[in-house]
């Protein structure tokens, strides 16, 4: 891709944010509810100490001005306080996204290893009992609510075996030193194989509820594309070279295949952030998704705009990686 | 950062040195939602300040009845209606090694009470403190609060506050009190992970905490751990599986499985949020006092308390809870009488009975729908609405739409006073006034209370006044809900309170 | 495979979403009782096979004693109404967005491209949270918080077909014939663009059935009596530990539905492919 078609695409990003930004604005400002009367809510508090507690949240400004006044601020990094932590929304964030992150990219790690061998070999032996158990198993991943299917792993693994904890991320004792704020890293780091398992156990329930429907879906991509490849000419020639099976498959079609399954899984890790929150709810999982509906609910005005903002700049950013992938692995497809 | 690396030197010392013993006891709590920010000044929830108090302590505090007593402070007495001087305690440490004086009372409560203290913020808590205009030290153990006209109800206010270090606070400034913590309390902070789990260890140094509840003494457990864990069933489901010895906020129909558990136990104790359904006064049908009335027999409490609450809440017949000062006993119940209700109902013209709606928010969904079926059989045809709770408030606020007929909501009473409950919900116009009661006498009632120093003569006004409120009817009356707790059967020395605080100084895990 | 493996696979797909539509359509006929009959003494009331249920509440009773069993299959109607309605609604306002825009280009494609992107950069349930928020809950804001954001994906396709279509020879011939704008995107070009709309429509009929249910989770659904399988779950999920039918019957109800609509979906797209 040229430069200048690189530049051009980024730049187009700018009037997406601001889309992004001014919709939910309105949609906050449109929604009835008022901070102050819900931090308030059952407490003696005269309408003085309610007046003085917006102005206070700065909210007894006219709309537009608090518009100009977070964009100004947001094109510098910075998002205002949350009106309920009473600190800055950046910090807030940032102590609760390594916990989505870590879910998030635990569910897309766990969706490939399930999804592109199962792909591959359905794919191999079309037709056969692993074809047909694997796409029904797919559609069974499709299909089953995330927040009903959550709780009765829960309800199995948790409470009746008791081989995996209720909630959580970590136990105290197995914290690992905090370098990097993601557990899975720093215990590796660390060298400690029980902060590892510990992490894992705590990951486990989340992570496969979250990244089910995902696999179900990067198995049929992968093996639709898997077929298509096998179909291919040049696979035909490779056999007929003499190459053994494995080599051919491993070496010349994997390759290939893959390429729409990456491009997929690039697209809807953007979904697994939008699916976190009810996970999250589930297990209890401290990370972002379960703060912000929690913000919308008590209108936590500059935590939701500044949290959705930033979903907004992942997903563009991940649809953009995706089609740079695409072109760089396939030379073919020029931008 | 998510990991709090905010040590205390006292405690990074002893835990580089010598890690927890075997056989030391740990404290695990399953709680129900992360305190938003450890600034005792900087917030207005509940669940975060008795996060909070196993931290940090105050002036004052509650005992198991509810009744308030010295906590930092030594003694207490009204030298003018409008000046309460306060003695302080010798002796108190804080968590960092100072010692707490007349400067660190000043200090705190100077950043409550002034505008723009908070870290350029006004505190959020400032209203709690009512006509307080400053605090000044008299000396190294006296401090006097200075009010601007009577409000005999700030000793009970204090319960309300705690104390943080001077040198402490100037030292980290505002954005480091929120994440780290120096207090007075029984335990000191070790570890944040945001939304996750706090750790808390013993502070050696505690003073012991109010004289007043005995036994007083050093913290048993060496360690305690609180556990973030909102939804409900995983919460039980972690006490019932013993990853945690306690539990806030059982919902009740969890009772029975954790008693039936060999392990565990229910604990409860008089709430002090009493529940009601507003009706909307200014509007029809609920303008007529006889409507009112007959959706007041129209409704079986008891069953719904037995059967949706188990047992657990106390019917009321006003807005006061039995515990709470100048409680009228002697009000009459309404009763269960659906052919009363009916005949009320013919009596104000509405003998095919009536169609109205009931608000609420998801938490009540049931409760509500309990009270619709019993209320559409008397005639008085009640549909449910589901509404977000901000939204509801909205709605319902004296300057709000107001074109509901019920609304099931609850106003919570922590100090126990009439102020701070009586007058909101139903002093003319006043924030909390949803059923729109607007009542003279009432008003000049509660008005006079507030002023009275005589507590004998404040009584006698505020039962006269719930006695007038009950006749009129303005509300169902419903109740008084219990505070449930799970804990295990090995946790000792712990009791619930009614404030809702975690008194965990003498708790012990055998 | 064989043939009469893929029939019968055909056949059972399609006869459990038969089943579930003529349950929707016979609700007040088949229900054995009145899903909004609340009768506290029936409370959390056990399926007929265990000790304390009985064979008249076959599925056991609800919070406030209404019979599970009657409220699934109301419940039908809800799924499969909003499911419906918001694809097909969403699907007709995509395809004709999506066809103006890559037809007639200029500032009707930059205006709806921009549009998309924009709603693409929401998390599916943030948006439709904030737009429930905003607007109350209740069935029929939820139809329209779900169907804002689900014609962004048809749109886009059609977008990108109607771009590459815009450029064959029937359409140029078509041009060259003096045919208006109007004719040639509604009569040459619609009808070879919708093959791959209308093969992804059954799942999201399926997504959106599964969206419904999590906005009633958080809260934001019908409003009651009326059961929706989501509010369903919602409502048991506090009682999971010891009463475990009033979740899990809805539960097993969205997933026997949106497995036969996608089991259905896929064997018919299989049969376009040939």
């Amino acid at each position: 891709m040229s430069p200048a078609a690189l530049l051009t695409r980024l730049l187009h990003l700018i009037p997406v944010l601001l889309g992004v930004t001014v919709v939910v604005f309105l949609m906050m400002a449109a929604t009835p509810g008022d901070p102050a009367e819900v931090m308030l809510a059952g407490q003696q508090a005269t309408p003085a100490q309610v007046a003085a507690l917006r102005h206070d949240m700065g909210l007894d400004r006219p709309p537009l001005e608090r518009f100009g006044l977070f964009v100004g601020h947001a094109v510098r990094g910075q998002f205002g306080q949350s009106l309920f932590h009473r600190r800055p929304v950046a910090q807030v964030i940032a102590e609760r996204l390594p916990a989505t992150i870590e879910l998030s990219l635990a569910a897309l790690v766990f969706a490939l290893v399930v999804a592109i061998p199962l792909g591959v070999l359905a794919a191999v032996k079309r037709g056969g009992w692993l074809d047909r158990a694997a796409t029904f198993g797919t559609l069974l991943g499709v299909s089953l609510p995330g927040f009903w299917f959550g709780i009765l792993l829960l309800i199995g693994f948790a409470v009746q075996w008791r081989l995996l904890p209720v909630s959580g991320e970590i136990d105290y004792d197995a914290q690992p030193p905090g370098v990097t704020g993601f557990l899975l890293v720093d215990s590796v780091l660390a060298g400690r194989l029980d902060s590892l398992l510990n992490t894992l156990a705590h990951l486990a329930l989340p992570a496969i509820t979250l990244g089910l429907p995902m696999a179900a879906i990067l198995m049929r991509v992968t093996r639709s594309s898997m077929l298509d490849v096998l179909r291919q000419d040049y696979i035909t020639f490779a056999e007929a070279k003499g190459l053994s099976r494995g080599r051919v498959l491993l070496v010349h079609a994997l390759k290939n295949a893959l390429l729409p399954t990456v491009t997929v899984a690039a697209l809807e890790t953007g979904a697994l952030l939008g699916g976190n929150m009810v996970v999250e709810t589930v297990f209890g999982w401290p990370g972002l998704g379960r703060l912000v509906v929690e913000s919308i609910f008590v209108r936590n005005y500059p935590l939701v705009q500044a949290a959705v903002l930033l979903y907004a700049v992942t997903f563009v950013l991940l649809n953009f990686c995706a089609d740079l992938l695409y072109t760089i692995l396939n030379p073919r497809v020029r931008m | 950062m998510r990991n709090n690396a905010a040590f205390i030197a006292f405690f990074a010392a002893c835990l580089a040195a010598a890690p927890l013993a075997a056989g030391a006891a740990e404290l695990r709590i399953g709680f129900t939602s992360d305190p938003l920010t450890l600034d005792p000044a900087n917030h207005r929830s509940r669940e975060t300040e008795t996060i909070i108090r196993l931290i940090y302590s105050g002036l004052a505090a509650n005992a198991l009845d509810m009744t308030v007593v010295p906590d930092v402070a030594k003694s207490w007495q009204w030298i003018d209606p409008k000046i309460l001087q306060v003695t302080l305690r010798d002796g108190v440490k804080f968590q960092g090694g100072e010692t707490m004086t007349a400067d660190d009372v000043v200090y705190s409560f100077t950043r409550l009470l002034k505008e723009g203290a908070v870290g350029g913020q006004t505190s959020p808590r400032k209203g709690l403190l009512g006509p307080v205009t400053e605090v000044a030290k008299v000396d190294d153990r006296t401090v006097r609060f200075v009010l601007s006209e009577p409000w005999p109800v700030l000793p009970a206010m204090l319960t309300f506050q705690e104390v943080v270090s001077k040198d402490f606070t100037e030292k980290v400034g505002t954005p480091g009190l929120a994440t780290q913590a120096d207090g007075t309390g029984s335990f000191g902070l070790v570890q944040w992970r945001r939304g996750d789990s706090l750790v808390l260890e013993r502070f050696p140094g505690f003073f012991g905490g109010p004289s007043d509840i005995p036994p007083a003494g050093k913290a048993c457990v060496d360690r305690v751990i609180v556990k973030i864990i909102p939804e409900n069933a995983a919460r039980v489901a972690a006490l019932l599986a013993g990853d945690v010895d306690l539990i806030n906020d059982l919902p009740a129909h969890d009772i029975r499985t954790v008693e039936a558990n060999a392990n565990t136990r229910v604990a409860a104790v008089n709430g002090t949020r009493t529940f009601f359904v507003a009706l909307n006064n200014g509007k029809k049908p609920f303008d007529d006092v006889r409507v009112r009335q007959a959706a007041n027999y129209a409704v079986d409490r008891q069953v719904i308390i037995d059967r949706i609450l188990n047992g657990r809440a106390a019917a009321l017949n006003g807005v006061m809870s039995p515990a709470a000062f100048g409680f009228n006993p002697d009000l009459p119940a309404y009763g269960y009488d659906p052919a009363k209700a009916k005949e009320l109902l013919a009596e104000a013209g509405y003998a095919n009975g009536i169609d109205v709606m009931l608000d609420t928010d998801g938490p009540q969904k049931d409760t509500a729908e309990a009270i619709a079926s019993l209320l559409t059989r008397a005639g008085i045809r009640t549909k449910v609405q589901v509404g977000e709770a901000a939204q509801l408030r909205a709605r319902w606020a004296p300057d709000g739409t107001r074109d509901g007929d019920m609304w099931i909501s609850s106003w919570g009473n922590g100090s126990l006073d009439p102020t701070d409950i009586f007058v909101p919900t139903l002093r003319t116009k006043d924030r909390g006034n949803a059923a729109g009661y607007a009542n003279p006498e009432v008003d000049k009632l509660l008005d006079a209370a507030g002023l009275e120093t005589d507590q004998a003569k404040r009584a006698e006004l505020y039962r006269d006044a719930q006695a007038i409120v009950n006749r009129q009817a303005p509300w169902i009356f419903l109740w008084l809900p219990q505070d449930l707790y799970g804990a295990s059967k090995r946790l000792v020395g712990w009791q619930p309170l009614a404030s809702g605080m975690l008194n965990l100084r003498d708790a012990c895990v055998r | 495979m064989s043939g009469i493996a893929v029939l019968g696979r055909i056949r059972l797909s399609y006869l459990v979403v038969a089943v579930f539509v003529a349950m929707a359509v016979l609700a007040p006929i088949i229900a054995p009782h009145d899903p909004a009959d609340s009768d506290l003494f029936r409370r959390l009331q056990p399926p007929f096979w265990m000790a304390g249920g009985e064979a008249g509440f076959p599925l056991g009773c609800d919070a406030l004693g209404r019979d599970i069993l009657s409220r699934i299959i109301f419940g039908t109607r809800i799924s499969i109404l909003v499911g419906v309605v918001v694809v097909s609604a969403a699907t007709v306002i995509g395809v004709l967005a999506g066809l103006a825009a890559g037809y007639l280009r200029g500032w009707v494609d930059v205006v709806v491209s921009w549009m998309t992107d924009v709603l693409l950069g929401f998390p599916y349930l943030i948006f439709a949270i904030g737009l429930m928020a905003m607007m109350g809950p209740g069935l029929l804001n939820m139809v329209f918080a779900l169907a804002y954001k689900e014609w962004v994906v048809p749109c886009r396709v059609v977008r990108g077909e109607t771009l590459a279509a815009r450029e064959t020879e029937y359409v140029e011939a078509a041009r060259a014939l003096g045919a208006s704008r109007r004719f040639i995107m509604l009569r040459e070009v619609l009808p070879n663009i919708l093959a791959p709309v209308l093969a992804v429509a059954t799942i999201r009929v399926a997504q959106v059935i599964i969206l419904e249910a999590s906005l009633s989770f958080l809260g934001l659904g019908v409003q009651p009596p009326t059961a929706s399988w989501g509010s369903m779950i919602a409502d048991g999920r506090g009682y999971i530990l010891d009463a475990w039918w009033v979740s899990t019957f809805p539960g097993v109800a969205i997933l026997l539905l949106v497995l036969a609509i996608n089991l259905a979906g896929q064997v018919r797209r299989r049969d376009d492919h040939g």
